[in-house]
């Protein structure tokens, strides 16, 4: 079973994400910020990742660039966030985000992205 | 009259909060051990019901209410070899590092703190005597440090009952301590091994001299602090490691619910912080 | 045995008090070139209530970030109005760890955070509205749901509405009731609102 790791401070996104995933087949584990993110990678390894931007003590760019400096198995990230700017399509991309969604994301989008980054890509 | 019930919507609603708070979550079956302390409280405040209850936790200014119930909710005790995989770790992989990024043989610096009984701090020089082969080669410094003088009476004295030594292996209590009629007397080597000093860690006169550690333990200290002062106390640890420096903090605790200052490091079984080596 | 012992707390603490720490050579040593100074002034600074200028101006140019942390740890600790007004510029910085610092900042300030609250829930700009209702998440505050309530009613935009209800799925009560079945009316056709508007009306209904 693929282990998708979702990254967000609101506990009803977590939820909502975690849902939508669980019942299409996945396993999920939650972290409420870069640094438990860290923690959790550090201890278990994840097919993928959903990341916020937005969040207490280290943000989604922190976050990916640390996971991206480190000597750990990779794997592809999918920030999803409020903040529609270019700008910051750029800065997630250079954190090392594989793509970036603007939030309210609906079920069938979130599937979609999360197959292709897994490389199910005809489901 | 008290309404005992907690709902299944009302006890996710408090887990949520409380993982959000102290990083500590609750499977759903620990229901029954949530809902009996929540209850707890419940009466204590003579709050009525749960939405009244959390309504205060949430809301109180104070936050006093939710260290207390953190309290309850934690176990909060001290005997030696508490948390032994920290110990494990400390001499298989983070001395291993600090002792090859030191560039002299300066002694090595490990702060204990709160000491409590002392109990801490003479586990970590017993683990380093008995199993950490460096011990021949390098000088160690241990300090352990408690806001509170008559328990740093007690650490000197070390003397201690049944239930501080109930995971020591055997053959370490009769190396190290004596049998007397007020329990377990530790050796007077042991006691000489450690420095025990007054802090309070809150006030910035009181820990500016201590500096230059290259590890620190706070196990289950912070937990019990509000989101201030937890903080306080991250970046006061942070001015007295060295650069490459570690913090070791409890097993339910996370340097996610208090600071961004440390790099997250995992050794085996163990999670710890450091102190960035460029850090200046 | 191989321990020794140097730590030496009460001489070290002597000559420590010898030098002088007033206020004044605090904020000097704000800009000085060691981070460790700075800090250190910064930390220090926490006892000298007239310090908020000088420690926002120099959050302003800091590009260290441990001593910006600490810098944002003793602004809440002295709380102060200007203390407060540099915390609001943060939430327009476009630098995000400095604006999530902010919140966190504000977050334990209800009591002088409360009388411009209002204000920022009606700012122009969506990401501050944002970010204020991330402050209420933590705000040891009464009116808490009462500013969320009013969000829901009010606020046009998506997001700023999805924070909030995100929130009062853990403080809702009876009372925003009908304002978030008006929510899931008006966001028909976002199914994250539907979700968690569903969410907290089931909380409200079993509490």
């Amino acid at each position: 079973m693929k282990r998708i790791l979702i990254v967000d401070d609101a506990a009803t996104v977590r939820l909502y994400h975690r849902m939508i995933l669980e019942e299409a087949g996945y396993q999920v584990v939650e972290a409420i910020n870069g640094i438990e993110a860290m923690e959790k990678s550090l201890q278990e390894s994840f097919d993928l990742y959903i990341v916020d931007i937005n969040m207490p003590k280290q943000d989604g760019y922190g976050f990916l660039s640390d996971l991206r400096g480190r000597d750990l198995p990779q794997a592809p990230a999918l920030m999803i966030s409020t903040e529609a700017a270019a700008n910051d399509r750029k800065r997630a991309y250079i954190a090392g985000a594989n793509l970036y969604l603007v939030k309210p994301v609906k079920p069938t989008e979130l599937l979609t992205h999360c197959r292709l980054l897994l490389g199910e890509a005809h489901a | 009259m008290t309404d005992k019930s907690i709902s299944q919507e009302d006890f996710y609603k408090f887990r949520e909060f409380f993982y959000r708070k102290t990083g500590i979550q609750f499977e759903d079956s620990k229901r029954y051990f949530v809902d009996k302390r929540l209850i707890e409280r419940i009466v204590a405040t003579e709050s009525g019901n749960f939405r009244n209850y959390f309504v205060m936790l949430r809301f109180e200014t104070s936050g006093e209410e939710l260290q207390t119930l953190t309290n309850l909710m934690t176990v909060n005790e001290t005997y030696f070899f508490r948390e032994e995989y920290q110990f494990q770790c400390l001499v298989a992989s983070i001395l291993p590092e600090i002792t090859a990024q030191k560039k002299d043989y300066s002694p090595i610096r490990i702060w204990s703190m709160p000491s409590s009984s002392g109990e801490e701090a003479y586990s970590i020089a017993m683990y380093l005597l008995e199993y950490w082969p460096g011990i021949n080669q390098w000088d160690v410094e241990i300090i352990s440090s408690d806001i509170d003088t008559k328990i740093l009476a007690q650490a000197r004295l070390g003397n201690y009952g049944t239930r501080s030594i109930q995971k020591l292996p055997s053959h370490l209590l009769k190396k190290y301590f004596k049998c007397n009629r007020d329990g377990y007397q530790i050796c007077d080597d042991l006691r000489q091994a450690v420095e025990f000093t007054r802090v309070n860690l809150m006030k910035p006169a009181d820990v500016r001299a201590y500096r230059g550690f290259d590890i620190i333990f706070c196990r289950n200290l912070l937990i019990y602090f509000d989101d201030l002062s937890r903080r306080a106390a991250a970046d006061t640890f942070f001015d007295a490691l060295n650069p490459g420096g570690f913090l070791l903090l409890g097993h339910s605790e996370s340097m996610s619910r208090i600071s961004s200052l440390y790099q997250v490091r995992k050794f085996t079984d163990s999670v710890v912080y450091q102190k960035s080596k460029e850090a200046q | 045995m191989p321990f020794v012992k140097q730590q030496q707390s009460e001489t070290i603490g002597q000559d420590e008090r010898k030098r002088v720490r007033d206020c004044a050579s605090l904020e000097l040593q704000l800009s000085d070139q060691n981070p460790t100074a700075r800090r250190w002034a910064a930390r220090d600074l926490a006892s000298c209530p007239e310090s908020s200028a000088a420690l926002v101006e120099q959050l302003q140019q800091e590009s260290d970030s441990s001593v910006r942390e600490i810098i944002l740890t003793t602004l809440t600790q002295l709380g102060d109005e200007l203390a407060v007004a540099s915390l609001v510029d943060l939430l327009r910085s476009e630098d995000v760890a400095l604006r999530n610092e902010a919140i966190e900042a504000m977050k334990l300030l209800p009591d002088e955070v409360a009388p411009i609250m209002g204000n920022l829930l009606k700012d122009p700009d969506p990401d501050v509205r944002i970010s204020a209702v991330n402050i209420l998440e933590s705000l040891r505050h009464p009116h808490v749901e009462t500013w969320l309530k009013e969000v829901i009613e009010q606020d046009a935009h998506v997001n700023v509405c999805a924070t909030a209800v995100d929130l009062l799925g853990e403080v809702g009560t009876v009372y925003s009731r009908e304002a978030l079945e008006n929510l899931k009316i008006r966001f028909s056709n976002e199914p994250y609102i539907s979700f968690a508007t569903d969410l907290a009306l089931k909380r409200i209904r079993l509490a």
